[in-house]
């Protein structure tokens, strides 16, 4: 069986006045099971300066309400560029330069895109990189 | 200024090769290389029902003085830490009403968790059109969250 597992550790010793020093590590299962997704896509790609969300990771129906994790990150090192992180058209949050995310994806529909844009007002494109654990996805017809 | 770093390890045997990333992020305020310097602390809310839950609710923080600034840079971490692999906790972004617009995130099952940016709009004080971090557990079983807010 496929194993793949994705750990966070978050640390500072000045954020609080003790350290704070967390870690945890979680198996990615299909939906409601102990059996391992077996399927994942990557990428790197530039997304070009706009205030227009784009399509990073498309919701697919055989993907609908099962296990997906996605991982995503703003790999340009300017502090002042981001990138905006949307599902549907509704707003995550920001993502600066060298940060990432990681989040459960349970693809309610098939709007329920993953999606980015780099700020028109940057002028600069933002290079983002990207991996999605499924269990499955909706194959278009050539 | 506070120096907080937040590190993924993934890996993978799914293919032939096996698949690896490891990415450290120092968690900056927008736009600036000045650490993030505030936080909710790691809380622990325990659920026993499938009623929605405003799990992090924007105007606590607005009421309390603790404003969370929208649209910079605020980082969510949370986990489920409950061990059923069957049920799970539905993370979700918006208003809490499910008639009112909302997105669903995703399923967190035992031992999950989450690390995500939070845009944290705020718009009143009776909840209406913020974008709070609300929470709708599978079943009635007993099921505990932590969570934690990294913000400017």
């Amino acid at each position: 069986m496929a194993t793949t597992t994705a750990t966070i550790t978050l640390a500072s010793a000045d954020l609080l006045s003790d350290s704070l020093s967390l870690s945890s590590t979680t198996t990615l299962y299909d939906a409601g099971t102990t059996t391992g997704l077996t399927q994942y896509e990557t990428g790197r790609v530039v997304v070009p300066s706009s205030d227009t969300n784009s399509i990073l990771i498309d919701a697919t129906a055989a993907g609908n309400d099962k296990a997906a994790r996605v991982y995503v990150a703003n790999k340009n090192t300017d502090e002042a560029h981001y990138i905006v992180i949307s599902m549907n058209g509704t707003t995550i949050g920001r993502l600066y330069s060298g940060d990432w995310m990681f989040i459960p994806w349970s693809q309610t529909d098939d709007s329920a895109d993953v999606e980015v844009y780099c700020p028109a007002a940057l002028s600069t494109t933002c290079i983002v990189e990207y991996a999605v654990f499924h269990q499955g996805k909706t194959f278009s017809a050539a | 200024m506070a120096t907080t770093t937040a590190t993924i390890t993934l890996s993978s045997d799914v293919a032939d090769n096996s698949f690896s990333v490891s990415n450290t992020a120092t968690l900056s305020k927008a736009g600036s290389t000045s650490g993030l310097d505030k936080t909710s602390g790691l809380r622990r809310r325990t659920l026993a029902s499938t009623d929605s839950v405003d799990l992090i609710q924007l105007d606590h923080f607005q009421e309390t003085g603790e404003v969370i600034t929208e649209n910079k840079a605020a980082k969510v971490y949370i986990k489920n830490i409950g061990t059923s692999t069957a049920e799970h906790v539905k993370v979700c972004i918006g208003q809490e009403d499910a008639n009112a617009d909302t997105e669903e995130i995703g399923h967190l099952y035992g031992g999950d968790w989450m690390f995500f940016p939070w845009a944290a709009v705020w718009t009143s004080a009776d909840h209406n059109n913020n974008e709070d971090i609300y929470v709708i557990p599978s079943s009635a079983d007993s099921v505990t969250l932590e969570w934690m807010v990294i913000y400017e």
